[in-house]
């Protein structure tokens, strides 16, 4: 027997299993997180719920039913055949199809905001952590002394400011066009809600930079950005190529968490009257307008408050399974 | 460390002044402002404003002054007129501002219509200042007078009459947060995987993914107007002492402004902090315990046979409660801040609602003021974190 025909036996033996990408590794990891698949269920049933909403809902958001004010659940329109499926509000608009295009706007401004402020974030933070140097330790003072400002009181004080001048910051009007078609709004109301994403982006990229930023100090350090910069990669090329797919493990959970905390920011700020304003329908301004009617009826603020609160929930627990399935050992 | 805190407090110096130009800039650095409405009521034209009516109010809101004075004045509480040295006037005759603009409408590239301020009819000269109200100053803890909401009494009038309330509120709930979120952090992190740690990190995932905005009305519902409809005890909700007497069933007729009053409207805000907080520290706490009861330390401790509860309590807690003391001081700006969605839902007399009051009223001087505070209290937060760090931490060296 030579020494070839046994390596062949060898092959034959081992125990072959099938090959798995990263990808897929971490989706049966995920998988094994009951209440973050349950979560992800809900959310992709909610998005699908608003992503149809001109479909779903019977009226128009800003329809006014001249006195049909507070309808009960499921009341037939009598001159059109419409279900109000839950009624009317105070003023006559359909609840139900309030609350569904409510859904399109805060998920639309939650997803935004994440998207901006992860972007923004990987790059300073990137960066940052990376070339180091005097203009780091300026923008990680500055990170420091502004997250350890009360979250809150800022982001009215932008808002506010925001909102008395809405043409303080300029939009590009096809920007504008592009996002009221998606939202179903008109420009003016678009304004509003890219003025919220500025808002909300504008203090949400201070911690993703200041987690990039960690990470990549961490990783400059390590063996193969050494190898790589010893076989002539330039800095640009080190960091697209092996900071960034390195740290997307804790990016990606922390904009998980991050759609969470948008979600439940934009209906804070809208509840609070410096957010999106009515007409336009959020979840947040919704329950603020319940608010007055809680004597008469209490179980109005259920409806558009429940949803933040599930979003919220869910977005945390899918944040929660993904950060078991890429890496347990992230502290978010 | 006598260098540290020196080198510490002029950085803090320049952090505050930072601040203060932010805070100013952001409010009255964009046009609009308190005169946004006089300028809808100009435009219809069934009242007449004259243009030395528009030019008093102007002066009235200091907007005829240019933008560094204005600062200055609301920083330093000067220039209040010339400088006088030796008996002479200097700069009487700096131009400081304009009372009357000349504005004229332009069309812009896109064709839209744009009020620009092309020039100046009248201008305010340095020695116009004399005799022009005007703050002492930032520096000298002078926030000037509120324009709206108490018009034309001083900013700390207002702010005396509203901390009070709002240092009750956050006083009680810090405490109590306290007493109940690191004890059960720690039994939820000594009993890991028991049906109660499983129990307690379920509630405190939810808890603190609930918005406090959504949990306060759930409360309202079920402790307040729910009970009331039914005719069982119920909890006041709203305001801080109710305005007439009522009676509350199991607990007779309650005098309104009375202790018994105040302590029952204390109640619903007080718990709606307080869980939302507890859910947050606790699970804090317990992530901090489990980390060091997994320390070697710990092992040698038990080796030694010590019992569970020194273990605990002496070598484990200690350990874990260093990480928390940021969290806590950091409550130290909330103290005064208040908490914005909590007052305002259950229209607590407040600093937080205060604020959103402000801010909605084009009250200037009054957000300012609070903004600036809050600035100021994070600084010292800061400052003391790093202070007591080296106190519960002996190994961490200030230098």
């Amino acid at each position: 027997m030579t020494a070839s025909t046994q390596v062949a036996k060898l092959e034959a033996e081992a125990i072959t299993i099938e090959e798995r990408s990263p990808f897929q590794v971490v989706m049966m990891r995920f998988r094994r997180h009951k209440l973050a698949m349950v979560s992800l269920g809900l959310i992709i049933f909610i998005f699908l719920v608003t992503a149809l909403a001109p479909y779903i809902a019977r009226f128009e958001f800003d329809e006014v039913n001249v006195g049909k004010y507070f309808v009960d659940w499921g009341t037939v329109d009598a001159e059109t055949g419409r279900v109000h499926y839950m009624g009317t509000d105070n003023i006559g608009r359909d609840y139900f199809s309030r609350l569904i295009y409510a859904g399109r706007i805060s998920l639309t401004v939650a997803l935004l905001s994440v998207l901006i402020s992860e972007t923004l974030g990987i790059i300073v933070g990137a960066v940052s952590g990376f070339y180091g140097g005097w203009l780091d330790a300026v923008l990680m003072r500055f990170l420091e002394f502004m997250l350890t400002i009360p979250t809150l009181p800022l982001l009215l004080i932008i808002s506010a400011m925001l909102l008395q001048n809405e043409e303080l910051i300029p939009i590009p009007e096809p920007l504008l066009n592009f996002l009221g078609d998606f939202l179903l709004l008109g420009p003016r109301a678009a304004r509003n809600a890219v003025l919220i994403v500025i808002v909300l982006a504008g203090f949400g990229w201070l911690s993703s930079a200041q987690l990039m930023r960690g990470t990549v100090l961490s990783l400059r350090e390590q063996t193969f950005v050494e190898a790589a910069r010893s076989l002539g990669a330039s800095n640009v090329w080190i960091i697209m190529r092996h900071m960034i797919p390195n740290a997307m493990a804790p990016i990606i959970v922390d904009a998980s968490l991050g759609l969470a905390g948008y979600v439940v920011a934009e209906a804070a700020l809208a509840f609070l009257g410096f957010g999106i304003q009515d007409p336009i329908p959020t979840w947040g301004n919704m329950l603020s307008a319940t608010q007055q009617f809680m004597l008469s009826r209490p179980y109005l603020p259920l409806v558009p408050g429940l949803p933040i609160f599930i979003c919220s929930l869910a977005f945390n627990y899918i944040g929660d399974g993904l950060r078991d399935a890429l890496d347990p050992r992230l502290k978010l | 460390m006598s260098t540290y805190l020196v080198r510490r407090f002029l950085q803090m110096i320049l952090v505050l002044f930072i601040s203060a130009v932010a805070t100013y800039a952001l409010l009255n650095f964009a046009p609009g402002g308190p005169l946004q409405g006089l300028r809808q009521i100009q435009q219809t034209g069934r009242t007449t404003i004259t243009e030395d009516d528009i030019a008093r109010i102007r002066a009235y809101f200091e907007l005829d002054l240019n933008l560094w004075v204005r600062f200055s004045r609301w920083l330093l509480g000067t220039p209040r007129g010339p400088v006088v040295i030796g008996g002479k006037e200097y700069f009487a005759d700096l131009v400081v501002g304009c009372r009357k603009p000349i504005e004229s409408e332009i069309i812009d590239e896109n064709g839209k219509y744009q009020n620009v301020v092309v020039g100046c009819k009248e201008v305010v000269y340095m020695k116009d200042l004399v005799g022009r109200r005007t703050s002492n100053g930032l520096v000298r803890g002078d926030f000037g007078m509120s324009w709206r909401i108490l018009r034309d009494r001083p900013v700390s009038d207002l702010i005396a009459s509203r901390l009070p309330k709002t240092l009750q509120l956050i006083g009680i709930q810090t405490l109590l947060s306290l007493l109940i979120g690191i004890p059960l952090g720690i039994y939820s992190a000594v009993r890991q995987y028991s049906t109660f740690d499983y129990i307690f990190t379920t509630l405190a995932f939810m808890g603190s993914a609930m918005p406090t905005f959504f949990f306060g009305i759930v409360m309202i519902l079920l402790f307040s107007i729910l009970p009331k409809d039914a005719g069982w005890f119920y909890v006041p909700a709203g305001l801080s002492e109710s305005v007439r007497n009522y009676t509350v069933p199991g607990l007779g007729e309650v005098i309104a402004g009375s202790f018994t009053d105040r302590a029952l409207h204390l109640i619903l805000p007080v718990a709606v902090l307080t869980i939302v907080n507890v859910a947050g520290w606790s699970r804090f706490i317990r992530a901090s315990m489990l980390e060091v009861m997994r320390q070697d330390y710990i092992r040698t401790a038990r080796a030694k046979g010590l019992g569970d509860k020194v273990v605990i309590l002496k070598h484990a807690l200690r350990n874990a409660l260093i990480p928390f003391v940021t969290i806590v001081v950091f409550t130290l700006p909330g103290l005064f801040s208040g908490a914005i969605i909590t007052e305002s839902i259950f229209a607590w007399p407040g600093m937080g609602r205060l604020y959103l009051l402000a801010l909605g009223d084009y009250d200037y001087p009054v957000a300012m003021a609070i903004f600036f505070i809050i600035a100021v209290l994070t600084v010292i937060a800061t400052l003391l974190r790093d202070i007591l760090y080296t106190v519960v931490d002996p190994r961490i060296r200030l230098s």
